[in-house]
């Protein structure tokens, strides 16, 4: 399983002429750390790290945000058609993206964003283009439902708004859930290429996924030693971000798993 | 009142729903029954898109390679996860560490993947050919044979995407009673057999939702064949996914890929709908 990751990493570290030997040198016989900084240098790699960091986090904020005020709603107040509009955010979630792909790039370009980082951001605020965020006022709901109903009554008998005691209580008290939610948007974005592919078309602005992709498909003359390198620039963050949460994320699936 | 307050912190999410899903499931209906590109006003033509589909032979080739992919697919990568699942499912010291490399692929982007194994799949210089030939085996030349390349993404792809499932066969099996295995195996039963009648039973309802996830998964092939083979060589490679897209974007049709999308809908939903009435022949419940 592991044996993937460790292919990329010799390579990245191969001498060019190397690359083309048979059969392969299983340990490079002088490690070319400068590959990195050759991929920094000869492919935009800098610019598309940048843009996806960008992207990313910006998409992860929107993302967190409209689930959490929904899981609120969902969690915390009665109101008419609650487990309609609930069933009907499930059922997005079924949806293929074939099936709604064309309308929304439609939109997309009546908005004016194609080939701009909006269109890969702003969607996030209201759920994703292509997820309808159910998976987040999910998570979120269940987390909410387990805060005593107590601790709401206690801040409204002080004074406390509902949006208040939902900002300044129950947020905080939600950090692991967040948490987890925001590894999962984060990662979700970071390693998207449909979003990247549909909407945006010069080089500049790409993230990782399609500037390697791109450049995975030039053919002519092409060096795998600086393409390995530059693919674990690519998913270095995203693997320290999960061995950093992972039981956050096991007991997540715990948690949420199906129940037969 | 309390109503009104309620969708207020719903109004994002709302927006969303009705913007860029239930509006375009809409949307799409209607333009698969046009003929349209970006810049110009739709064009009625009537049912024109589907029979044009429909009667070419490209089209069911397309769909034959998308059932192909998944019967490739599903099975080998439910019967993967749920082999690692059992594996890493012991509580022992260090177990931990091999759920986290199992998972590492699931984490890694589909691109960086699809890039990782083109690589290993060169037929000239390849790792994996390199390997084969240690223990005499003279590789295919993976992706460029058309009858190696769509294995070959299903292998790929099985690799990337095994950690998932065994995530979920993992809950599954922690929900299974321990005091079952005891009774077996105070009645001698060998471990085979405790797998084939406690395990698989007691499973069966997870499976049942891994085979629909998975399956629907299987037919939405994309990424893969983008960064590995754009369908090649030939067609060989070419899915439905993919198919849409390059009709929307490379051959500017928009109509005609909403007609396919909507085939598309109609292929998975009869998928799902089959395995759900053959649920009851294997499908445990308590």
């Amino acid at each position: 399983m592991i044996a993937p990751f460790l292919w990329m990493v010799v390579t990245s570290l191969q001498a060019p002429e190397s690359l083309v030997q048979f059969p392969p040198q299983l340990i490079p016989s002088s490690p070319h750390f400068s590959n990195y900084g050759e991929a920094f240098r000869n492919m935009p790699i800098g610019t598309f790290f940048f843009n996806s960091v960008k992207i990313s986090i910006l998409g992860t904020i929107g993302e967190v945000m409209a689930a959490s005020l929904a899981a609120f709603a969902f969690a915390r107040m009665e109101f008419r058609g609650k487990r309609i509009i609930f069933g009907l955010l499930l059922a997005a979630m079924m949806i293929p993206f074939q099936v709604t792909m064309i309308p929304v790039y439609v939109i997309i370009h009546s908005l004016g964003w194609l080939d701009n980082h909006a269109s890969l951001i702003v969607p996030h605020f209201f759920g994703g283009a292509f997820a309808s965020g159910a998976f987040g006022v999910f998570l979120l709901r269940q987390f909410f439902e387990s805060v005593p109903k107590e601790l709401e009554d206690a801040s409204r008998i002080d004074g406390a708004s509902r949006f208040r005691f939902f900002a300044t209580i129950l947020l905080p008290l939600s950090k692991p859930a967040l948490a987890v939610l925001s590894l999962f948007v984060f990662m979700g974005i970071w390693n998207d290429l449909l979003t990247p592919v549909l909407f945006l078309s010069s080089e500049e602005k790409m993230p990782l996924t399609y500037g390697l992709a791109i450049l995975s498909t030039v053919q002519h003359n092409f060096r795998y030693d600086l393409l390995m390198a530059g693919t674990l620039i690519a998913i270095v963050p995203i693997i320290l971000c999960y061995i950093f949460a992972q039981r956050y994320v096991t007991q997540a699936f715990l948690r949420t798993g199906v129940k037969g | 009142m309390r109503s009104r307050a309620a969708y207020l912190y719903l109004l994002p999410i709302l927006i969303g729903l009705t913007v860029f899903t239930a509006g375009p499931i809409v949307a799409s209906l209607g333009l698969s029954f046009t003929q349209f590109d970006i810049g110009a006003a739709p064009k009625f033509i009537g049912t024109q898109n589907y029979s044009e589909f429909l009667n070419s032979a490209l089209f069911w080739q397309v769909a034959s390679n998308t059932i192909y992919y998944a019967l490739l697919y599903v099975p080998s990568s439910i019967a993967v996860s749920l082999g690692l699942a059992l594996l890493v499912e012991k509580r022992i010291r260090g177990i931990a560490f091999f759920r986290t490399i199992f998972f590492l692929p699931v984490v890694t982007s589909m691109v960086a993947a699809a890039i990782i194994w083109s690589w290993m799949y060169n037929s000239d210089v390849g790792l994996l050919n390199y390997l084969l030939s240690m223990i005499g085996i003279d590789g295919p030349k993976w992706l460029q044979n058309p009858h190696s390349a769509l294995p070959a993404i299903a292998i790929m792809s099985i690799w990337k995407n095994a950690g998932y499932n065994m995530m979920i066969f993992l809950a599954g099996l922690s929900n299974i009673p321990k005091d079952y295995y005891e009774a077996a195996r105070l009645d001698g039963s060998s471990a085979w057999n405790r797998f084939l009648h406690i395990t698989l039973p007691m499973l069966s309802p997870v499976t049942f939702f891994v085979l629909v996830v998975t399956t629907i998964g299987a037919f939405q092939v994309f990424e893969q064949t983008f960064v590995m083979t754009n369908g090649g060589p030939g067609v060989s490679t070419l899915t439905l996914s993919y198919y849409i897209w390059q009709t929307a974007f490379r051959f500017f049709n928009l109509g005609g890929a909403s007609a396919l999308g909507y085939l598309f809908f109609l292929l998975v939903l009869a998928v799902t709908a089959l395995q759900f009435l053959a649920r009851k022949k294997w499908v445990f419940q308590q």
